[in-house]
């Protein structure tokens, strides 16, 4: 008996190792960032000159942070963030989840002939598109505007695909139920499709949230002022050598526009996992 | 069922008629206002002279294809950008590999590096590349261990490597959530079999694990490769769009569109991008049929 419990602790054992050599490749993955976040507590002269860990430890400061936020509008790039990410997950969603309806629902006219044209949509790469949305964006006035940031990732196919395939879930009888109970479409689709697709929904706005926050080249197009940046453009000219002249006071602001969305991560994992599944692979 | 339904009880209105066109029209609009207008415009565009604001001039034909496909940075970037595909796809796809086969197994403690090694996908691009480049920097971490004084970024025979292998590190989260879930919906039914006849950890990857997940894995291949066609925040970040030798189409486009104010061959680099990540999804999805195996 004590040779049988002696070979299950080892290989017990075992595993607790395999867990604690996998934790530590994680931390080596993750190191760079670490580092980053060792040394924006570290004053900017001793960055210059190689610090030895005593002199990091012996001279953890928040210096950088405070200069970063007093020099710049940190606070404003989060909020052009989240407004921007806000503003492109209700529409998306909105305009998606109608029009997935009456393909999921309804026979129309030309039914076919528009899924059509959503299939050939998705089928077109984004770079083509972005210089004469640019050019359409000056022409309406809509440059340095949340909705000239936003207005283009107003529609998506994904988006559309993924209510219409939740719709298509939810069991026939059901609605069928509710229409001889005498329910319309409209009311159908508020009472019931709508909030049963809401997991779907949840799992895709934090796919948005990823995308629309990690956006670079489209608000750095349309945004023109600071007042506009977001995180993203805002961090550009944090690191532009002639604004901030210093590693420190860079790495501290890098750090203040990672941690917002790593905890949204955090928390969220399980519903990207969940995304990723619904909408990314077929299978 | 579906086929034979009841009959509808009441007659059709005319707001029944209109109401799903109603639901779809925003939708429309909107798709011919940023997507199918400006692939044509930027068709139109190829053949003009643009003014500042963009308005197509005298008609040049293909007076500008000429110019733009007979300078050699054109095919310096059509190269750097099959390099760039080609490296990424490869690299970030061996990488996720890797690390979603070692935690295919859930544990007491295995969410610490699932976190960990998935997290770099919810960082933005641009602090991400302000810490590497503080991490090449001449008084930067890579200095520091190997006590060498170098200008990591300004050498140009590493930093196209240097690009590269952030940009790595910076997309394998997403392709290691994907693979991980391909590799934990591998039945536990079959891995007790193969552990039983003896498999060993190499054989069980590819044998068991690799078929089954091969919906994810041709996915993840692809997405790499798509999304290392379109790099570009890495690259103008840590170097710039300068002309140079880590610049691709993607870098051009921007260039020539938006430094310069050149639209039409601004957009012609975008047209030959486009082609090309067309031509690669054409190839995706035609070989997705023959290779996939769906359970």
């Amino acid at each position: 008996m004590s040779n049988r419990e002696k070979h299950y602790l080892t290989t017990h054992q075992k595993e607790r190792i395999a867990v604690w050599v996998k934790i530590l490749i994680a931390i080596v993955f993750f190191s760079p960032i670490l580092l980053g976040l060792v040394c924006s507590f570290v004053p900017d002269e001793y960055l210059l000159i190689f610090p030895t860990v005593k002199t990091i430890v012996s001279n953890l400061t928040v210096k950088n942070y405070v200069k970063v936020w007093n020099g710049f509008p940190v606070f404003t790039y989060n909020k052009n963030s989240l407004i921007m990410c806000f503003m492109v997950i209700v529409m998306q969603i909105g305009i998606g989840a109608l029009a997935a309806y009456p393909f999921a629902y309804l026979d129309f006219k030309a039914k076919n002939l528009l899924f059509t044209l959503v299939l050939i949509a998705m089928m077109i790469p984004g770079q083509v598109v972005y210089i004469t949305n640019f050019l359409t964006m000056r022409k309406f006035g809509l440059l340095n505007t949340y909705l000239g940031m936003t207005l283009p990732s107003f529609v998506s196919g994904r988006t559309l695909f993924l209510f219409r395939q939740s719709y298509k879930g939810i069991p026939r009888e059901m609605k069928e139920a509710a229409m001889v109970d005498g329910c319309k479409e409209l009311r159908y689709l508020v009472q019931f499709a709508l909030p049963l697709s809401l997991p779907s929904a949840a799992s895709l706005a934090i796919m948005i949230f990823i995308g629309e926050y990690n956006a670079y080249l489209w608000p750095l197009l349309i945004a023109r002022s600071s007042k506009m940046y977001t995180v993203q453009i805002g961090m550009e000219q944090m690191i532009n050598p002639d604004a901030m002249p210093t590693n420190g006071r860079m790495l501290a602001a890098a750090m203040m526009s990672l941690v917002m969305p790593m905890i949204i991560f955090i928390f969220g994992q399980d519903y990207i996992l969940r995304g990723m599944l619904r909408g990314g692979v077929k299978g | 069922m579906k086929k034979n339904q009841p009959k509808m009880l009441r007659r059709k209105t005319l707001g029944d008629t209109l109401f799903p066109y109603l639901l779809i029209t925003p939708y429309f609009i909107l798709l011919a206002i940023f997507t199918f207008y400006p692939v044509v415009n930027c068709i139109w565009l190829t053949f003009h002279a643009t003014n500042q604001i963009g308005q197509a001039g005298a008609w040049t034909g293909l007076r500008f294809w000429k110019r733009v496909v007979q300078k050699s940075e054109f095919s310096q970037a059509i190269l750097t950008t099959f390099k760039y595909g080609g490296l990424l796809g490869v690299g970030t796809f061996s990488l996720a590999m890797l690390l979603s086969y070692l935690s295919v197994k859930q544990v007491k403690g295995s969410k610490v590096y699932q976190t960990l090694f998935s997290l770099p996908m919810a960082m933005a691009t641009v602090p991400v590349a302000a810490i590497y480049s503080f991490v090449f920097d001449r008084y930067g971490i890579v200095n520091r261990i190997f006590g060498t004084t170098r200008f990591w970024l300004a050498d140009t025979s590493v930093r196209f490597w240097i690009i590269v292998l952030v940009t790595i590190w910076c997309n394998c989260g997403s392709s290691f959530l994907y693979l991980l879930v391909g590799f934990r919906a591998v039945p536990e039914e079959l891995i007790e079999s193969a552990d039983l006849d003896g498999a060993g950890p190499f054989k069980k990857f590819f044998n068991v694990y690799v078929p089954i997940a091969s919906p994810q894995i041709f996915f993840v291949v692809f997405l790499n490769i798509l999304s290392a066609f379109k790099s570009f925040t890495m690259i103008k970040i840590l170097v710039g769009t300068e002309d140079s030798e880590v610049c691709n189409l993607m870098c051009k486009l921007y260039y020539y569109a938006f430094v310069k104010e050149r639209y039409e061959t601004g957009c012609i680099y975008a047209l030959v991008l486009s082609v090309l990540i067309f031509l690669v999804s054409r190839i995706q999805f035609f070989f997705e049929k023959k290779v996939v195996i769906y359970a």
